[in-house]
Formats: structure tokens, sequence, C-alpha cells
């Protein structure tokens, strides 16, 4: 059972190595990375408490915004969904990836006290 | 039953006129009042002044000072207006031999007659015409009179309709069956004073041409007598009145119903003050006219004195008796019928020796006094007596106004005791005053504590001071008081403050933490605002070390990037590249600067100018990767 499962990871790791463009990498490994970190103030939040609860709340949201917005822009940025984007470069979508990343941080950083 | 109705009425009335007869009249302290008023008229700024003050002055008896002058002035400021010459003819006529026509006021006033102008205008060019000798059409003032009051009916209007019908020639009963109507529209204020909306000119413009117009008609004006005395109340109560036309008006009114031939107001007047004590027994009414002029021979009768407390009839049917030097005041021994202390209200009748219907208020007039007594302290005793009454009080006997020739001892076991009862002088008998009190005072520091005493059902006052139980009140100050017994009452002739005793008072000690008196108005202690605690915070290093452990997923995000192969060096040398990046960069630092001390206006702002260079860079480089990347394919 176990050997499949690792089968099934090697080959679908395989696979995403292979076929995934560059681009999309990078953006998943930001994601990755937005993604621990968002994790880490949950189990700081979890183990500490809450207290600069408005400092919390704007540094999760902003994870949160930020994973979002990187879903966003990977959706857009895919080859695969290019029909369903038509007339939507990846520039044009990376740009209002930024737009949108400027107007979260300046209420993020409104919030946070 | 036909034949009782107007009885009926009669009584009716009667009773309704109770409390209704002036209490008051113009005296000669009033009559100088409006003399002043009068006279600082002049220099006259205008006719019309120079008409009510030259002519008050004539009502009150007084020459016009210097008429030539007078004269002279009047000629100067009459102006080529209605009321204006009627002002000036007035005031001429008055004067005597002083002549002011000038051809071309005939005309105007001549004009001023038609059934379009005002009523005030139509009755004052009649007038004047009038009392310059020039020929009038009666028939014609008449019509335009009647016609004028069919557009404007106020009470004014009527005034001046009044006072020039009891001029005009001719039927003018019209005018006079106006009056009951007019008389109807006033206005009753607390059941005492009728007025016209308009104040004392108005009313008084009213009823002093409905007295000259009745007076003309020979036949008495249809106004009930309860409302000509209601009116004249109102007059008597503006009698301070300061405005001239106000001054001018009034005094007419009020000579009016003195003069006329139907009714003329009584006033009765207290003219004793309002205690009666032995020392003056009598009690003086003035009954006179309004302007204080003798009615003549009178009978004048107390109908009744009522006690108002306990409403015991003390007088009935007592006649006054006139004082020798003035015929107008009647006096009577109101403590001849030995009448208990107290306020009463005196009912007086008045009767004219020769039979006058004109006279009103010949019954209910009322008069307040009130009756004093001297007070005698009597069986006073005082003493120190045991809280427990385990001992009998030594007590010690006073009379007054000796004081207790030993101090009184007290100490916070014992209480003080007083008794005393307050005898009227005159009856004998015992009585109660409205404030009996007794105050003590430190000898030292001037405090005064002062207590009420009571008296029980045998009208004996008495103290009960529990030195233990009232340390509080005394600030627990031991030491000597003198103590004082205060007795008053409005209707006590001799009200007293008797130093009684000194008192030597021990209070307990140790509790003598009290409040300073002036501490009363010392600051007050600053007011702290009290933020909210912040909560208990983690130890910084375990706050430092997530702060490191949140940051590490960066390392991981740079090393996942190695490893896929980022490639930095194919990053576009060009200036929107490089501009865009440090734009942007730029953005984020102002981000940094708002979290650490801007505000959000300032950073708004600042966002503004930066968003317009990046916003450019950011277009130029985007679109040249695209088509570079649109030229790779």
């Amino acid at each position: 059972m176990s050997e499949k499962l690792t089968t099934v990871i090697s080959k679908f790791y395989d696979e995403y190595m292979a076929s995934t463009p560059k681009k999309l990498k990078i953006i998943d490994a930001y994601l990755t990375y937005v993604l621990l970190t968002g994790v880490l103030q949950f189990v700081y939040c979890c183990l500490v408490g809450t207290f600069p609860f408005n400092s919390f709340l704007s540094g999760f949201i902003s994870t949160v915004g930020s994973f979002v917005l990187a879903v966003c822009l990977r959706l857009q940025s895919n080859p695969q969904n290019k029909s369903e984007f038509t007339g939507i470069s990846p520039e044009r979508s990376f740009a209002d990836f930024i737009f949108a990343h400027v107007v979260l941080h300046l209420v993020v950083i409104n919030f946070i006290g | 039953m036909a034949k009782v109705l107007p009885f009926v009425g009669l009584l009716s009335l009667a009773v309704t006129v109770y409390g209704l007869i002036p209490s008051t009249y113009i005296t000669g302290a009033d009559k100088d009042r409006l003399k002043s008023v009068f006279q600082s008229a002049a220099p006259y700024a205008d006719s019309q002044s120079a008409h009510f003050s030259i002519l008050g002055l004539k009502l009150l008896g007084e020459a016009a000072p210097n008429a030539q002058d007078a004269c002279k002035t009047l000629s100067k400021v009459v102006e080529n207006k209605v009321a204006s010459i009627y002002h000036a003819s007035e005031a001429a006529k008055v004067l005597g031999s002083c002549k002011i026509t000038v051809p071309e006021f005939k005309q105007t006033l001549t004009d001023a007659i038609k059934d379009d102008s005002s009523v005030q205008d139509i009755a004052f060019a009649f007038l004047a015409l009038k009392n310059l000798g020039l020929l009038v059409d009666d028939a014609a003032v008449s019509k335009s009179l009647m016609a004028a009051l069919k557009t404007d009916d106020s009470p004014a209007s009527h005034g001046y309709a009044f006072l020039a019908a009891a001029q005009l020639k001719g039927d003018v009963s019209k005018f006079v069956d106006n009056i009951e109507d007019v008389v109807a529209q006033a206005d009753e204020v607390d059941e005492k004073y009728l007025q016209f909306d308009g104040g004392l000119y108005v009313t008084a413009l009213v009823v002093d041409g409905a007295y000259k117009l009745a007076e003309k008609n020979n036949k008495a004006p249809t106004i009930a007598q309860d409302k000509v005395l209601k009116f004249a109340n109102y007059f008597l109560s503006r009698k301070h009145v300061h405005q001239l036309k106000s001054a001018y008006y009034f005094l007419c009114v009020v000579k009016s119903l003195t003069t006329n031939k139907f009714h003329i107001p009584i006033a009765v007047s207290l003219a004793s003050p309002v205690a009666v004590t032995q020392a003056d027994p009598a009690v003086k009414v003035r009954v006179t006219d309004l302007m204080g002029g003798s009615l003549g021979d009178l009978t004048v009768t107390a109908d009744s004195a009522r006690h108002l407390g306990d409403d015991a009839v003390v007088i009935s049917k007592k006649q006054f008796t006139v004082a020798p030097s003035d015929k107008s005041l009647y006096e009577l021994n109101f403590l001849q019928a030995k009448p208990a202390k107290g306020f009463y209200k005196l009912t007086i009748n008045i009767a004219p020796k020769q039979a006058n219907s004109k006279l009103l208020g010949t019954a209910g007039a009322e008069a307040s006094v009130k009756v004093t007594t001297q007070v005698s302290v009597e069986n006073v005793e005082v003493g120190v007596a045991d809280k427990d009454q385990a001992t009998a009080a030594r007590t010690t006997r006073l009379v007054h106004p000796n004081k207790a020739a030993s101090i009184l001892e007290a100490d916070y076991h014992q209480k003080i005791v007083m008794k005393f009862q307050l005898k009227d002088k005159a009856g004998g008998q015992l009585m109660t005053a409205h404030q009996t009190f007794v105050r003590l005072t430190n000898q030292d520091t001037k405090q005064e504590i002062i207590f009420v005493t009571e008296s029980d059902s045998t009208l004996t006052n008495k103290f009960d001071l529990d030195v233990g139980a009232n340390a509080k009140d005394f600030g627990h100050k031991s030491g000597k008081y003198t103590m004082e017994l205060i007795v008053g009452d409005a209707v006590i002739e001799n009200p007293f403050s008797w130093t009684v005793a000194d008192v030597s008072l021990t209070f307990p000690e140790g509790a003598a933490v009290k409040k300073d008196q002036a501490n009363q108005y010392a600051k007050k202690p600053e007011i702290q605002h009290k933020f909210n605690q912040p909560e208990k915070r983690p130890p910084a290093s375990l706050s430092l070390a997530f702060t490191a452990l949140v940051l590490s997923p960066f390392l991981i995000l740079l090393v996942l990037w190695l490893r896929i192969g980022v490639n930095i060096s194919n990053f576009p040398m060009s200036l929107s590249a490089i501009g865009f990046h440090v734009c942007l960069g730029g953005v984020f630092v102002l981000y940094y600067f708002y979290w650490i001390q801007l505000n959000m206006f300032q950073t708004l702002r600042y966002l503004g100018i930066l968003a317009i260079p990046t916003f450019f860079f950011g277009n130029r480089l985007l679109s040249s990767i695209a088509s570079k990347s649109a030229k790779k394919n």
C-alpha cells in the first residue's frame, strides 16, 4: 500500500517537474512560502494568544490575501487556461497582481496599528 | 316669577362685583410722576408730543409752560399731514390765543374725509376741522366713518370713531350701538382686569371714546358695571406708565371715569399700615374716585371682618367714622371687637348720604389687615439631664430677658433640655409662633448650629439636645457655647433673640476627624484618566523566535526558486524596469513609514505621487516584455 503511495507521489512529482512551465513553478514556490508563513502565524496565535489582535489579524489577512492573489495569477498565467482568459496576457495579469497587492497592503498596514 | 328675575339678576351682579373694587387710586405721587412724563416731552419734536404733553398737563390741572413759546414751536413742527394737523389743532385750542391755520390745511383735511380713508384719518380730519373752526359736512363724515369701520373694525378704530362721533351733529345712534359690541371684544385677565389687544392705549381710547359719546347721547353706555370696574382695575394697574401717548390716554380715561354722568367707580384703599397694633388700633380707608377726589358725604360700613385662618367673623355691620382732617378718610377702631391675632379680610360697603346711582362698587370692597400682638415668654426652664433618665433633670427657672447665672455643663452622656411657653400679652392665652429656634454659638470659633423647637399639644415648646448624638453637627468641638432662643412670627410685634445661658459641652474624642468647612471650596484632587491595562505579553524570546520562524519560509522560497532555476540574469536593464522596481519598493517603504509615523491623508497624498511613475514604468516594462514574447512566438 505504502509502496504504491510512494510510487504515485514520485510519479506525480516527476510529471510535475517535467510538464509544468517554469513560470508556474515559481508561483507555486511563492504559494508554498506564503502558506507556510500563514500556518506559522496561526500556530503562534494558538500557542501564545492573540494579544495584539489587530497585528495578528493584519498579518494573517496579508498572507491569506497574498495566497488568493497568487492563485489568481497562477490561474491566469497557466497556458492550459488560455481559452478561459482570452485577451488577458500574462503581463496584464501580473500588473493586476501588483496593483491588488498595493491596495491590499495599504489596508493591512492601516490595520496593523 | 317674572318679578323675581330682575332681583336674581341684581343679586348675581352684586356677587360678581366682589373683589373687583379698585383698591388704589392716582395719588399725589402718581400725579407728579405723570407730570414729569408730560414735561419731559418738551421741547416738542412733533405736534403729537405737543398735543399729549400740553393736554396731559391741563388734565392734571397744570398750565403748559410758556404758552407763547409752545405756540411758536407748534407752528414750526406742524406738517401738512392729517394726523399732524389734528394734534397741532388740539394743542393750539388748549393754548388759547394760538393760530396755526395754513391755507392748504383745509384741502388736506377735507380730502381725507372719504370712504376709503382709514377710520383714524377721517376722525382726525373731522376733529381738526372742528378745532380750526372750518366748515364740515357732518353727514359725509358719518357716512365715511361707517364705511371705513366696515373694512377695519378693530377696537382702536372704533375708539377713534367714538371720539369723532361725540362731536358729530345729527344721529349717532349707529355708533352708540357699536359700544356694546366693541366692549364684548375685550379680554379678561385673572377675572379682575379687562383690556383690549394693543394694551393701555387702545383700551383707554375705546373706554374714553365710549363715555364721551354717551355723554353726547345723554344715555348711559351699555357697559356692564362689573366690566367698568374691571376696566378701572386695569387702568390703575398701569398707572406707572411712562410712554407719553399711553400716559395721555390713560389720564383722559381716568378723568372720564371720574367726571362722567353715568358710572363713577369708587376706589377703596387702605390708608393705614396693614398691621393693626395696640398702639395704632384704627383701620383707615380712603374712599375716593379714581383720581383721589372726594365723593361727598358717605356712610362707610365694615360689612364683615373675616379671619383668614378659621373664618371667624369678628366685625359685622360696623360703621366707620369720618376722619376730622380729611373728608375722604374713614376710620374704624378694629381692636374694639378684641379680634384674635392673625390676618383678616375686611369687606366694606359704601352708601352715599344722598342717593347717587352713578357710584359703582358700593358693596364688596375688600381690604386686608393683620392684627399683631406682643408676646411674652413664660415658664422657662433649662437644665441638664442624664440620657437614660435615671435621675431627674436639674433645671433652673429663668425670666426673660435675664441670662442663667451659672454655666450649664453637659457631656456626651447627657442632654440639655429646655421648656418654655409663649403667651399673647393682650389676651393672656398661650400661643405658638411660626419660628422658634435655639441657636448655639461656639464662643471661640463663632460656629453656629441652629435647632428648631417643637410645641406639644399643651402649647409648651420643648427643646431636647442629645449631646452625644449630635456630636457630629458640632464637629466634635468641645467648649463653651452661647445658647440663644429666637422667636418670631408675622403677627408678633416684638420678635426677640434672648441669650438664655452659656453651656459647656464635652464631646467624645477620637472621632474628631471632620471636614473643614473652608475645605468645601478647596482644590479637589485631579481626576486621572485610567487607560485599559495592557494584557500580559508573552516573553520576548518566544516572540522573537516566532518572528524568525515566520520569516524562515522566505529562505525556503529562495531555495525553491534556485532549484527551479530562476533566470535573474534575464533581468532587463532598461530604465523602465529599474524605475518600476524602485517605485514599487518606494510604495512599500511608504507603507512602512505609514506604519511608523504618517497618517492616512499624508500617506494617500504620497501614494498618489508615487503611483504615477510606477504606473508609467510598469506599463512600459510589461508592454515591452509582452511584445518581446510575441516576437518569440
